[in-house]
């Protein structure tokens, strides 16, 4: 049987010349650098150089990836299909355009508004969307255009995911 | 999708206002493959695996952060108890181990590892004895490193012996990190009835049972509690107030549950449990305590407050258990007394004394906590209020852990500050009445007869 990892005492006692390592063998850190030092080749069965192979995460971890994605997940009320939802929020002061910058930036990004629902308080607005988000448009690269609105004494934009308020308010 | 504004808004003030975060998540290795008679071969089997592992893990916390809008602040690392890897190599000092801990943990960009841990609730072996003799220098030594051994359970009783040997250790621990203000007890826990998926440093290991790898969340949100208790206001009786603590814990959870589905899913391992303890910060409002004196004692410490503690507890774990099908861990609600601003504030105004505190714990998910003692106090004073906190887990079939810094230098009522999130602390009186006679018969407290269940 394979040895699951090859430690400087294994390349010591290998000696000079090449060392045939199974393909699921973790080789340390420091054995590689002693094979190095003392021209041994560490290679595969077909004479390739070592690579580091995948982190084996036990038998357990291969079922969690079948099992996982059948978890019940809490209701959604609209088919959202391969799109994704996102929740913009945006509080501050109120003054002309501030819609507009907020959904030309969303516009940008190609995504759509599903819903809109705006408050006022004392010249501060409480907005937020419910925005669809195409398959392919980074969520990172939205975050980071719609954030980075408004500012200080103006307005602050806030982007989570849908799923985040799925999970804390529906079963 | 049809959430309302007031469900929209309510999330938001959570993350925002209301200091909610993921607190941990946790990558349970084992190390057993790991053992190997040359002890320099298993440590290099400890980093190598470790790196292999772990190295992706703030990564993947990161992308989910980014991805979700919600805030992991620690992503942390708990191994196999190197006790059991270490057996086969028969060294007596441990101390390699913990260095290629601390060198893989550093690398995988994690500020603690834990795992350097013993159970010893019956005996010790050869190993379990060699960990412990090398506990304290190998906390000197290293900084991300965290020691826990299991000294009793409901099942075994108290191992008397290995809590007499911890107290030397303990202050040990402390002279070799004097110039710290004792820090490495910080990184130093004892249990009775230990849990073997605990994602929470410092006693965070994977034990016999676990999977080979598994990811564990550890939730928090004092703050949410807190502010959700505040808008309920005085008038409201014990039961509502309990009702509200079990709502909010519900909604925390579910962050737990979603955040554990996704790391697991992108890390390609196993999704362990949500550990839906409160746990409080330093930082103002992120606090137990607060939320105690909401429930109505005018300080932490005060008549009602064990009841107040029972109440919460309780009710999160409630909340929790309805959120998720993992719940597992501590889940409760944490008093590190150091780590939570009220606490230290009830410590600093003479509310809160050692003695509330132990009652405290039989009521709380964790036991005696970043408790600071003077640094003179002797092993044996050190050994009595750990058996008292050890036996109140035994008897009443619950984890009770000891997490105590004997300052040196300091005395009662003295200031140490350790700074981040491991806060400030008052140093406590342990009293002046010790327990010498207790200390040194040494043997087994035997197990109660409510562990007889077979």
């Amino acid at each position: 049987m394979a040895k699951k990892f090859i430690t400087t005492e294994d390349v010591r006692r290998a000696g000079p010349g090449s060392l045939v390592v199974d393909s699921e063998t973790i080789v340390t850190p420091q054995a590689l650098e002693y094979a190095a030092q003392n021209g041994v080749r560490i290679v595969d069965a077909r004479g390739a150089a070592w690579s580091e192979p995948a982190p084996d995460r036990g038998p357990d971890a291969q079922r969690a990836m079948r099992t996982l994605p059948h978890l019940p997940e809490p209701a959604s009320d609209s088919d959202v299909g391969s799109t994704q939802m996102v929740v913009v929020t945006a509080v501050g002061r109120n003054r002309a355009g501030v819609l507009a910058e907020i959904t030309a930036a969303l516009s940008s990004a190609n995504c759509s508004v599903h819903d809109i629902s705006q408050k006022m308080v004392q010249g501060f607005f409480h907005l937020v969307l419910t925005v669809e988000v195409p398959p392919g448009t980074s969520f990172a690269q939205l975050k980071a255009v719609v954030e980075c609105l408004g500012g200080q004494d103006d307005y602050v934009c806030r982007v989570m995911h849908e799923r985040v308020f799925r999970f804390m308010h529906r079963l | 999708m049809g959430f309302t504004d007031q469900e929209i808004l309510e999330t938001i003030r959570m993350f925002e206002l209301e200091t909610l975060d993921i607190r941990t998540t946790t990558l349970g290795i084992s190390l057993l493959d790991c053992a190997d008679p040359d002890i320099e071969s298993a440590c290099e089997k400890v980093y190598a695996k470790i790196v292999l592992h772990g190295r992706n893990l703030v990564a993947v916390g990161e992308s989910i952060s980014t991805d979700y809008g919600i805030r992991i602040v620690n992503k942390r690392i708990a191994t196999t108890p190197i006790a059991w890897v270490a057996a086969a190599c028969g060294e007596r000092d441990l101390t390699p181990f913990a260095r290629a801990m601390d060198a893989a943990a550093k690398v995988c960009g994690v500020d603690f590892i834990g795992g350097y841990s013993a159970y010893v609730y019956k005996g010790f072996t050869n190993a379990d004895r060699a960990l412990f003799d090398s506990i304290p220098r190998a906390l000197a030594q290293t900084n991300a490193v965290c020691a826990s051994v299991a000294l009793g359970s409901t099942r075994a009783g108290l191992n008397m012996d290995a809590i007499a040997r911890f107290s030397e250790l303990v202050l040990e621990t402390a002279a070799l990190t004097a110039d710290r203000g004792g820090l490495g007890c910080a990184k130093l826990v004892c249990f009775c009835n230990a849990v073997e998926d605990n994602p929470f440093v410092a006693g965070a290991h994977s034990g016999v049972g676990e999977p080979e790898t598994v990811i564990n969340v550890g939730v928090s949100g004092p703050g949410v509690v807190r502010s959700a208790l505040a808008r309920l206001g005085p008038e409201a009786d014990l039961l509502a107030v309990a009702e509200t603590v079990k709502r909010t814990a519900f909604k925390i959870t579910r962050m737990g549950e979603l955040v554990g589905r996704e790391a697991a899913r992108r890390m390609g391992t196993t999704f362990g449990i949500v550990d839906v303890s409160l746990a409080p910060t330093p930082a103002i409002g992120d606090s137990v305590s607060d939320i105690l004196e909401l429930i109505g004692v005018d300080r932490t410490g005060a008549p009602g407050t064990t009841a107040a503690l029972a109440l919460l507890t309780d009710a999160v774990k409630k909340g929790g258990a309805m959120a998720s099908s993992s719940v597992g861990g501590l889940s409760g609600a944490f008093i590190p007394v150091s780590e939570d601003a009220g606490m230290i504030e009830a410590v600093r105004v003479g509310a809160l004394s050692l003695a509330k505190l132990e009652a405290m714990t039989s009521v709380c998910s964790v036991g005696l906590d970043m408790v600071a003692v003077p640094g003179d106090t002797p092993a044996s004073t050190l050994t009595g209020i750990i058996a008292d906190e050890l036996a109140i887990g035994m008897v009443n079939h619950k984890t009770t852990a000891v997490r105590i810094i004997p300052v040196p230098g300091k005395g009662p009522g003295d200031t140490v500050e350790w700074g981040g999130l491991l806060g400030t602390a008052i140093v406590q009186d342990p009293g002046r009445f010790g327990c010498r006679v207790l200390h040194g018969r040494g043997g087994r407290v035997p197990a109660p007869l409510q562990s007889y269940k077979n």
